[in-house]
């Protein structure tokens, strides 16, 4: 059950949809697709300008970040579980790494270029390694306090704030930094930044642990069956505590991204993120109710998000229009996912 | 904030009015003077007034935002004055979140407490009213520092900096920076934080009747709000570097704003092409006027205000006199390449260890 589960939400839907329409026209990644060349023929209408390498780079850029989280998130969700501690984490790992940087080691922010590949690679260790505490305090309340996934990460996040704060004195905390690795490689024409081509591999090799690895098989069927999973032998405990462990890994090293784009760790870095990349997701086809969801889903959904964030600046619209944009955007991934499931029945 | 504005150009008639109405509003956000004329709080007074000893004081302070070292400095400013005076200090507020949502419940857990006295930044003028009217209902004396509720008739004091004025001293700095010659065109964005806050609010106020009164030259062509996070504030900028490529001037109206722009403006390589002019003195902040990367920053005396809000209150509970100015108003200074060493210590935001 959980394995058909999987393959259909994994991109075959042909055989679940209505019999008259053809499978890949309601596939949510074509839809996705479909959404963003709307969107882009609609955002260059109304400013030229939106259609450059520019504003690709800018929507890379915004994408890198929080698509990390959101891949993070996917397994989460796809587990039937939420973290909402991932913005929290990415201010918190940023903040750690960026008062090792300079507190404990003494590189200021004069450090520039290659010089700053040391301290930042520190910096990455030390952000990698909060991150991982973070989702390892996750999987202890959930699997051993016994606390929903919903409250258990809401206090981490709560706890990841204040101590952002405590470490940072609410300061942003400036070091070492070599803008040259989140700037486009060539601003005319190639819109890809070193640290966007690390995170692009980064999720493929995500979504290949998800969709071709037992360890993504193991995801989606205990999402959809927990009971069944236990039942077959595996322990569910211990993949919770991989896929919060993941997931506060990715956000520790969207800090270090964060961390790169600021040349600063600063408390509020992370703020609200949470809740784009729970968007990103559902956007990207997932349900929030487990079992249902891709990798590919959840960066195209991503993308779709930074898409309209880009041109409605771009296009001069007022910035509240955003989150009903955003607001519209998702309801229609949940309709679109309800419809095809009420076609089946 | 609106109606208070409106205010403003009649706030002789506002003041004449508030003598015979106590209790009439009329905040003095004028950019001019501090003295700026405002009906003496009838208010705290209306409660019974009986000496309270310093030792049997309380002041609660509800702040918007701890993550933002505004509110770090303001703190200092706050514990130390406390200390100095003997009496209790609560210091709460949201970790991160700048919004009514998150702010409010902590009020009414704050007022569960019993302090004497609430010292107030209220992130919404008019959500936080109805907590403000709780607490003086309570017999809680209420004071609000840098922004304020809608209704001031029942607030001891309200402090702020110049928020208005600091707006004007941006758009100086910026038609500096750029050289402003009348007849030339110039386009400047403004990078904003929330559509609410008050202080928001009188800083773009202020900064676009300078711009237009003194340099109508400089167009002001697009604003974005940042929710609180550096990283949208980024974005913003980049974002309008490729829509704008001719780009005279940013006015980033606060310290999440200042760092997501200089990040995005040193990243970019702009460095000195885009005037950049910031908001509020944090200490990452004031080392990039050093580098060029800040054209100004203008800064606020947090402290200050907390110290002058405890003084008012201790001054209130000991002697029962209601201060002879409500309003008071601490200017804002422009800091730049030009403000000495002594000046760039003194207004960077203290931050709490």
């Amino acid at each position: 059950m959980s394995g058909s589960n999987q393959s259909a939400a994994a991109g075959s839907a042909s055989a679940e949809t209505r019999a008259r329409v053809p499978g890949w026209l309601t596939n949510q990644n074509t839809i996705l697709v479909g959404v963003l060349i709307l969107l882009t023929i609609i955002f260059t209408a109304v400013e030229p300008k939106f259609f450059s390498v520019a504003t690709a780079s800018n929507i890379l850029t915004d994408w890198g970040s929080v698509v990390l989280i959101a891949a993070g998130m996917t397994y989460v969700v796809i587990s039937g579980g939420i973290d909402l501690s991932v913005g929290a984490t990415v201010g918190l790992s940023g903040v750690i790494a960026a008062y090792t940087m300079a507190n404990v080691l003494g590189y200021s922010q004069d450090i520039s270029g290659s010089a700053a590949y040391g301290p930042l690679s520190i910096g990455l260790l030390v952000s990698l390694a909060v991150g991982l505490i973070v989702g390892l305090t996750n999987a202890f309340l959930i699997n051993v306090v016994k606390i929903v996934p919903f409250i258990a990460t809401l206090s981490t996040m709560g706890a990841a704030l204040g101590l952002s704060v405590i470490i940072s004195g609410g300061q942003p905390i400036g070091s070492a930094n070599d803008f040259n690795l989140i700037n486009a490689i060539n601003p005319k024409s190639i819109p890809f930044s070193p640290a966007v081509l690390v995170v692009i591999v980064v999720v493929v090799v995500l979504g290949l642990f998800l969709h071709k690895a037992r360890f993504g098989l193991w995801t989606y069927s205990t999402g959809s069956n927990a009971f069944a999973t236990r039942a077959a032998g595996i322990s569910v405990k211990r993949q919770i505590v991989k896929i919060y462990a993941l997931s506060g890994l990715l956000a520790g090293l969207a800090g270090m991204y964060v961390y790169l784009r600021l040349g600063a760790g600063s408390p509020s870095s992370g703020t609200g993120r949470e809740l784009d990349a729970i968007a990103a997701v559902v956007i990207g086809g997932a349900a929030l109710s487990g079992g249902v969801g891709t990798m590919l889903g959840t960066a195209l959904g991503t993308l779709v998000l930074f898409t309209v964030q880009s041109g409605l600046i771009m296009a001069g619209v007022a910035p509240d229009w955003k989150k009903v944009v955003v607001a519209v955007l998702i309801a229609a991934a949940v309709g679109a996912q309800s419809l095809r499931k009420g076609g089946r029945s | 904030m609106k109606r208070s504005f409106r205010t403003v150009g009649v706030l002789g008639a506002a003041a004449a009015l508030a003598l015979t109405a106590a209790g009439c509003s009329s905040s003095s956000t004028s950019s001019e003077s501090t003295a700026a004329a405002s009906a003496p709080a009838s208010a705290a007074a209306s409660s019974t007034c009986a000496a309270v000893a310093p030792a049997d004081t309380t002041i609660a302070f509800v702040m918007g935002a701890e993550a933002d070292p505004f509110f770090q400095a303001m703190k200092v400013g706050a514990e130390a004055e406390a200390a100095a005076k003997g009496v209790q200090l609560i210091w709460q507020g949201d970790p991160s979140n700048y919004s009514p949502e998150t702010q409010i419940p902590i009020v009414d857990n704050v007022l569960a407490q019993n302090p004497t006295a609430l010292v107030l930044i209220p992130t919404d003028p008019k959500a936080l009213q109805a907590s403000a009217d709780k607490a003086v209902a309570a017999g809680v004396v209420v004071a609000n520092v840098d922004t304020h509720v809608d209704n001031l008739d029942n607030t001891l004091t309200f402090i702020t900096g110049d928020n208005t004025d600091g707006g004007a001293k941006a758009a100086d700095a910026i038609a500096q920076a750029i050289g402003y010659q009348d007849g030339k065109e110039y386009k400047v964005v403004i990078g904003l934080t929330s559509k609410t806050a008050t202080t928001n609010v009188a800083r773009q106020e202020g900064f676009t009747k300078a711009v237009e009164s003194k340099y109508p030259g400089i167009k002001i062509v697009d604003v974005a709000y940042s929710e609180s996070n550096p990283e949208k504030a980024a974005t913003n900028v980049n974002n309008w570097l490729t829509k704008y490529p001719d780009l005279a001037g940013i006015f980033a109206i606060d310290g999440t704003n200042a760092s997501g722009a200089a990040a995005a403006i040193e990243a970019k390589g702009l460095k000195g092409k885009v005037a950049l002019v910031g908001y509020d003195a944090y200490p990452d902040n004031v080392a990039k006027i050093k580098s060029g990367i800040f054209t100004a920053l203008i800064a606020q005396d947090p402290a200050a205000e907390a110290k002058q809000a405890i003084d008012t209150i201790t001054d209130y509970l000991a002697n029962c006199t209601t201060p002879a100015q409500r309003d008071v108003v601490i200017p804002n200074v422009t800091l730049d390449a030009n403000t000495s060493e002594a000046d760039l210590a003194k207004y960077t935001y203290v931050a709490t260890k």
